[in-house]
């Protein structure tokens, strides 16, 4: 359960080990991936919360809603209208909709356990 | 199965730990670049260069103050203080200065036939500007109608009225009033200078009196105010 945070923490040092720098006009690409993995990732804690995981689903979202957010934000930059919100929008709302149902199924859990005990 | 989802989830929170890392890098220092050409590169050595003498002159002298305490400490302990004393407070201007200088004079100018507003006074912005480029030029202590300009003098407009310090400049003509320690190329350089152009704009003539070997400048006649708001650092141990 813990191997996911120790992935993370990983990543970050190799971040900050290999001092890669990101031009300024890219930086905006890069965080609305984030966003996008971001996404995926805590869609996939709920998919496996509600057991409906699917690895496939979960594989080819993550790097499909990256490659689409960076080219919708790529199309937003040369057609002059700001389409990377579009996909800040979709990707938030998404976000906070999946922590709120994360955030039952743990209080119904906790619930549980709790008249159990 | 389980294993394969832990190892699946593991590497996507692995690659956003590294986005995240590389976007914090990107957005929290910009790689700035060094745009200076080589002359650019010079002026900021030389600048550089002077600061050191600069600082290196200022350690020279404290060194030496420390050495005469040391030596005097015995002896004459007071006197030493004095003289410091006498010392800052010649650099904060409260005493009278003699020495070489320039003496100009600011007189109203006016064209004939000229019709329109008379000025009595001389704007804040002008006497700024001259002040500047006095201090280019050299000049060691100032003096405008008699108020000796200090590292703490406002020179600002009330009602119209210029006030320098707490002189108000109410009436033309005035004298401004230089000390240097090189007389001579203050002079030339006020000669070339564009600043009496500066002065004809706003209807003033300044001239240049030539080199006087003694012009005496008042010393700064207001109250010395006291240093508020700041509080004396104690110092703490330090191993040496």
């Amino acid at each position: 359960m813990w191997l996911p945070l120790i992935g993370l923490i990983i990543g970050i040092t190799l971040g900050l080990l290999t001092n890669w720098r990101i031009p300024d006009e890219y930086s905006s690409y890069l965080s609305i991936s984030v966003l996008a993995a971001l996404d995926t990732l805590i869609g996939g804690i709920r998919a496996h919360l509600q057991n409906v995981y699917d690895e496939n689903v979960f594989l080819t979202g993550f790097f499909f809603n990256i490659i689409l957010a960076a080219s919708l934000a790529f199309l937003g930059v040369h057609l002059g209208v700001d389409l990377y919100l579009a996909a800040v929008f979709a990707f938030g709302v998404r976000l906070f909709q999946n922590i709120a149902v994360i955030r039952r199924i743990w209080l119904a859990k906790w619930m549980e356990r709790r008249q159990k005990s | 199965m389980e294993r394969k989802k832990i190892f699946q989830f593991t590497l996507i929170a692995a690659i956003i730990g590294f986005m995240l890392a590389v976007q914090f890098r990107s957005t929290k220092d910009p790689i700035v670049r060094d745009t200076r050409d080589i002359w650019e590169l010079r002026q900021d050595l030389k600048r550089e260069q002077q600061l050191q003498q600069q600082l290196l002159l200022e350690i020279r002298r404290n060194d030496d103050q420390i050495a005469n305490y040391e030596q005097t400490r015995s002896i004459d302990e007071e006197a030493m203080l004095q003289k410091t004393v006498a010392e800052l407070k010649e650099e904060a201007g409260l005493t009278e200065i003699k020495g070489p200088g320039l003496v100009l004079t600011i007189e109203p100018f006016y064209p004939e036939n000229y019709v329109g507003p008379i000025t009595h006074t001389v704007s804040p912005e002008l006497l700024k500007r001259l002040i500047n480029e006095l201090n280019m030029y050299g000049a060691k202590e100032i003096a405008i109608a008699n108020a000796r300009i200090t590292n703490t003098t406002a020179i600002r407009d009330v009602n119209g009225v210029t006030k320098v310090g707490n002189v108000k400049i109410a009436s033309l003509p005035i004298e401004v009033k230089i000390i240097s320690n090189d007389v001579s190329t203050l002079h030339n350089h006020l000669k070339v200078s564009t600043i009496s152009d500066d002065f004809v704009i706003e209807n003033l003539q300044l001239t240049v009196s030539d080199p006087i070997s003694t012009v005496v400048i008042p010393k700064y006649d207001g109250q010395w105010h006291d240093v508020r708001y700041m509080e004396a650092v104690e110092a703490e141990k330090e191993g040496e």
